[in-house]
């Protein structure tokens, strides 16, 4: 069954690499509208201001699509692998967070993500 | 500009509710379908029965709710730190879940499963501290 393993794994590369780019959108949208919230109340309001801006909705449909990708592979592989190999998420989040929203990156955000990763990886595996 | 990004407690305790309320809705979403399991959804029509038996079980709109209530406290969070930082230190599930079953199902937690557990709280702390120095003029 080494073809289904492979096909699973690229299912669960393009559910990532959708929610990436659904986060990407949504934070690009957050970032453009510099609110500060300090109350339950204006949280509300701010997320009635994101709604308002089309470019979230193109993010909510890449969620979806990730969700429906999602449950294709949890219907082809068991959970334990799906989670471990669903980590490389954190890898696509770091590097489009450092080349498209341009934040800062030094090495210890680096390492901590990678040790993530790993942990991850151990924790879904063993 | 004046931006904060430092990974205050208060941050930390929306991450941890984001992680406990995400799964809050698995659960309520799985209880909606649970007495469905033999449900085969080969057509149309059994699709859209299918539809209704969930939207008729009030786990659902608990889910629901919880997805809005996790929108919005995710967008709050996303207002005050990079998105590199949240998400990693969301991972902090991937803690708890091996240690709650651990406290309430008696659970064994072998060798590598608690190195990993390490492992990420290493990480969740690294790129916590990552964050610490303001960010510059951009």
């Amino acid at each position: 069954m080494k073809g289904g393993i492979v096909f699973v794994f690229i299912l669960i590369t393009l559910t990532s690499i959708c929610d990436t780019i659904s986060q990407l959108f949504l934070k690009s949208v957050i970032n453009s509208l510099d609110f500060h919230i300090n109350s339950v109340k204006k949280a509300f309001q701010f997320v009635l201001m994101i709604m308002k801006v089309y470019r979230v909705w193109i993010g909510f449909l890449f969620s979806t699509l990730s969700l429906c990708i999602w449950l294709l592979v949890l219907s082809k592989a068991e959970l334990n692998f799906a989670f471990s190999v669903d980590s490389m998420h954190y890898i696509f989040i770091a590097f489009a967070s450092a080349l498209i929203l341009k934040e800062k990156f030094g090495t210890t955000r680096w390492l901590g993500t990678l040790a993530i990763v790993a942990g991850i990886a151990l924790v879904t595996v063993s | 500009m004046f931006k904060k990004s430092r990974v205050t407690f208060k941050i930390l305790f929306f991450l941890v509710s984001v992680d406990a309320l995400e799964t809050v809705t698995q659960l309520c979403f799985k209880k909606s379908v649970i007495g469905h399991m033999g449900f085969q959804v080969d057509s149309l029509t059994n699709a859209a029965l299918f539809l209704k038996y969930a939207v008729l079980s009030p786990y659902l709109w608990f889910g629901l709710t919880s997805v809005i209530l996790t929108f919005v406290i995710w967008s709050t969070i996303l207002s005050k730190i990079d998105l590199s930082v949240a998400v990693p230190v969301c991972s902090f599930s991937y803690v708890f879940i091996p240690l709650a079953s651990m406290f309430f199902f008696k659970e064994q937690i072998n060798f590598l499963r608690w190195s990993g557990i390490v492992s990420i709280l290493i990480g969740v702390i690294l790129v916590s501290l990552s964050s610490g120095h303001k960010e510059g003029a951009s």
